[in-house]
């Protein structure tokens, strides 16, 4: 009997999910952070493109390249986390 | 030693009622069981509102008007004061809310608790409720199977309300059983005499149930089978806010400081409402009369009135005290003050914040910043550098050039004295937290106790550095120190980012990126810093075994700026989904 009422609340419980929402939110949340990361790396590969054409070797294009691999690696691990 | 003496005491008078008197023992059996049903509401609604509650306390608690409607809101719905107080002390001690907030959630709260009267009043006395009891406390029970702690708290919440309900039947029977033996009304008393006697009465039975809820209903129940009068359950109801203050007073003594300004602003608050109703009884009790039509309640309707009566001067007592907030926080801050923390005494971690999840975390948290802050302090300092140098706007190199003075400092030392207490806490308070916590709290007490694991090894990684940085200070070896000094201007550059990173107020995830790219740049820095090294190795300028010591202290920088960064990303980023983002293991 106990069993059988465990089971009828695990059915309930899967109805009313509340955990599923949480992921779903979860999702969701990753997936804007993934569409953010992506417009920056893009604009950061117009910006570096400009400022490789001025000057390789300047101060803000190393820093701008180390910004570009920091949302690269970002990136990766959160199309990693999504899938 | 009086509990030693009182508690047995009452037992025995107890026992004495309940064999000499059959209706006295149904009367007393439906306190308990009105009493389990509050203890099972309380535990459903912590389980049910999945830190909401919390949420609520914390954020909308701003302004003392916006704290009295929350303290209010919150035990009404609840109906627990108690459990709001755990909340209230617990965020206090957590520094999550302002004292002058939690005073006025504690003013809400005390007309927050005339709620029971009003559903004592009007369901427990019009239908027949124990009818509703029993389905309650059967689905409350099955609920109670669920995996899912809303359906559990869900579950108590209704055999907590099977039991009140219970509970109530139980008094009103005993009550109607024993007028026909024993009339009580026959002992009502006229007069100020009446009102006195009965506040007593009131408040004994508070101080003695430890529930001015519990009082409450039995009032009420007493009152609507006309075992008590009218005027005299007035008083009585006046008695039972004042029994509070005695219980709250009682309770705070083993309490830290916060518990008990918490507990005096409570007693100043029921005195002063306490004294209010009395010298103005009979003009709340015609006013009553006045409001009741108003609301609907007939006028024969007694149980009704008096929860009303309850109401308005708990209202009356907000009213009169609320504006003294701000002079009666200055007084309770006065009057408990801050003890002077020994050295390595932890600042947030008592036993009151670990009562509530979020308060445990916050005070988590808070205190590995405290650690973190601490050995931050012995680290600088080991390399001969100064905090508010390092936090100035003066060039890194300018600030390297004028930080030649050794500075002593034993760094053994300041770990037993200063960080072993404050990272034993840690480690102690994280164990006990844990089973109060879902399973990402439990992620980020983690996450909280790794962090305080690195930033020791962070210290421990200087003792080494600080020893070859003075030697070579001592002997003079100019590319040594000009070596040293690179390492050192490296730690104040992501010290400073560190800096600007804990003051950021916008996106977290540009905190993130912004600890990335750090991390990158230190990879690049070790890289430039070595390559260095061999030049010097291969023009003989430093000898090999000088050329080991630098590589290792190379190591040793960048292991303390790579855990300084790790510990940014745990302390400032509050989202988890971003934190994980930041999750060194992870690649």
């Amino acid at each position: 009997m106990n069993m059988k009422i465990k089971d009828l609340m695990e059915n309930i419980d899967d109805f009313f999910d509340l955990s599923k929402k949480k992921q779903k939110n979860k999702r969701d949340k990753l997936k804007k952070m993934i569409k953010s990361l992506e417009d920056k790396k893009e604009d950061l590969k117009q910006v570096i493109r400009k400022e490789a054409n001025r000057d390789k070797k300047s101060k803000i294009c190393y820093n701008l390249c180390k910004e570009f691999k920091a949302v690269n690696k970002l990136l990766k691990k959160a199309k990693k986390r999504n899938s | 030693m009086l509990k030693r003496v009182i508690s047995p005491l009452l037992f025995l008078v107890f026992a004495w009622f309940i064999v000499t008197s059959s209706d006295a023992k149904i009367i007393i059996a439906g306190i308990a069981v009105f009493l389990i049903g509050m203890h099972y509401m309380e535990n459903g609604f912590k389980l049910f509102s999945g830190g909401a509650l919390e949420t609520i306390l914390e954020k909308f608690t701003s302004t003392t008007p916006k704290a009295i409607g929350t303290g209010f809101l919150a035990t009404a719905v609840v109906q627990s004061s108690s459990l709001v107080s755990v909340i209230v002390i617990s965020f206090l001690s957590a520094e999550l809310i302002s004292l002058t907030s939690a005073v006025g959630v504690v003013f809400g709260s005390n007309i927050g608790t005339t709620a029971t009267a009003w559903l004592v009043s009007a369901f427990g006395l019009k239908i027949k409720i124990a009818h509703y009891a029993l389905p309650m406390l059967i689905f409350g029970v099955i609920m109670g199977f669920s995996r899912a702690n809303v359906y559990k708290g869900l579950g108590s919440i209704l055999i907590g309300l099977g039991f009140i309900f219970l509970g109530i039947a139980y008094m009103k029977e005993g009550f109607e059983t024993m007028k026909e033996g024993l009339d009580l009304a026959e002992y009502a008393m006229e007069g100020y005499l009446g009102v006195f006697v009965y506040i007593l009465f009131g408040a004994i039975a508070t101080v003695v149930i430890q529930s001015s809820s519990a009082t409450m209903a039995i009032i009420i129940t007493a009152l609507s089978t006309g075992q008590i009068d009218y005027i005299n359950a007035l008083s009585l109801a006046i008695g039972a806010n004042v029994g509070t203050t005695v219980t709250a007073v009682l309770g705070a003594i083993a309490s830290n400081k916060n518990g008990k300004r918490l507990a005096v602003a409570h007693f100043v608050f029921n005195i002063i409402t306490g004294i209010t109703a009395v010298a103005l009884i009979y003009q709340l009790k015609d006013l009553v009369d006045i409001l009741a039509p108003m609301l609907g309640i007939a006028e024969t309707d007694d149980a009704m009135k008096l929860a009303l009566f309850h109401t308005i001067f708990n209202v009356l007592g907000v009213v009169i005290v609320a504006p003294f907030v701000k002079p009666l926080v200055r007084f309770l801050e006065t009057l408990f003050r801050d003890k002077h923390m020994g050295r390595g005494q932890p600042k947030y971690l008592t036993a009151e914040v670990m009562e509530i999840p979020a308060s445990a975390l916050e005070a988590l948290r808070k205190e590995t910043i405290h650690l973190y802050d601490k050995s931050l302090e012995a680290i600088v300092h080991a390399m001969n550098l100064h905090r508010d140098k390092i936090y100035s706007d003066t060039d890194i190199e300018v600030v390297i050039e004028k930080s030649t003075d050794k500075i002593e400092i034993n760094i053994d030392k300041v770990y037993q004295e200063d960080l072993k207490n404050l990272y034993s806490a840690i480690i102690k308070y994280s164990s006990m937290s844990q089973s109060h916590l879902d399973e990402e709290g439990n992620r980020r007490v983690y996450e909280l106790r790794l962090t305080a694991r690195n930033i020791i090894e962070m210290v421990k990684d200087v003792r080494e550095l600080q020893k070859n940085l003075n030697h070579y200070k001592k002997i003079k070896h100019n590319h040594m120190i000009n070596e040293y000094n690179k390492l050192r201007a490296e730690l104040i550059t992501n010290l400073r980012e560190i800096q600007i990173i804990r003051e950021f107020d916008g996106e977290e995830s540009e905190i993130l990126t912004q600890i990335e790219i750090l991390k990158e740049k230190s990879l690049d820095n070790e890289r430039i810093i070595n390559k260095d090294i061999d030049s010097l190795i291969r023009d003989n300028i430093i000898e090999p075994k000088m050329a080991s010591s630098l590589i290792n202290d190379v190591g040793f920088t960048h292991s303390i700026c790579k855990k300084l960064l790790n510990s940014a990303v745990t302390l400032w980023i509050k989202d988890f989904q971003i934190q994980e983002l930041g999750d060194e293991y992870e690649d």
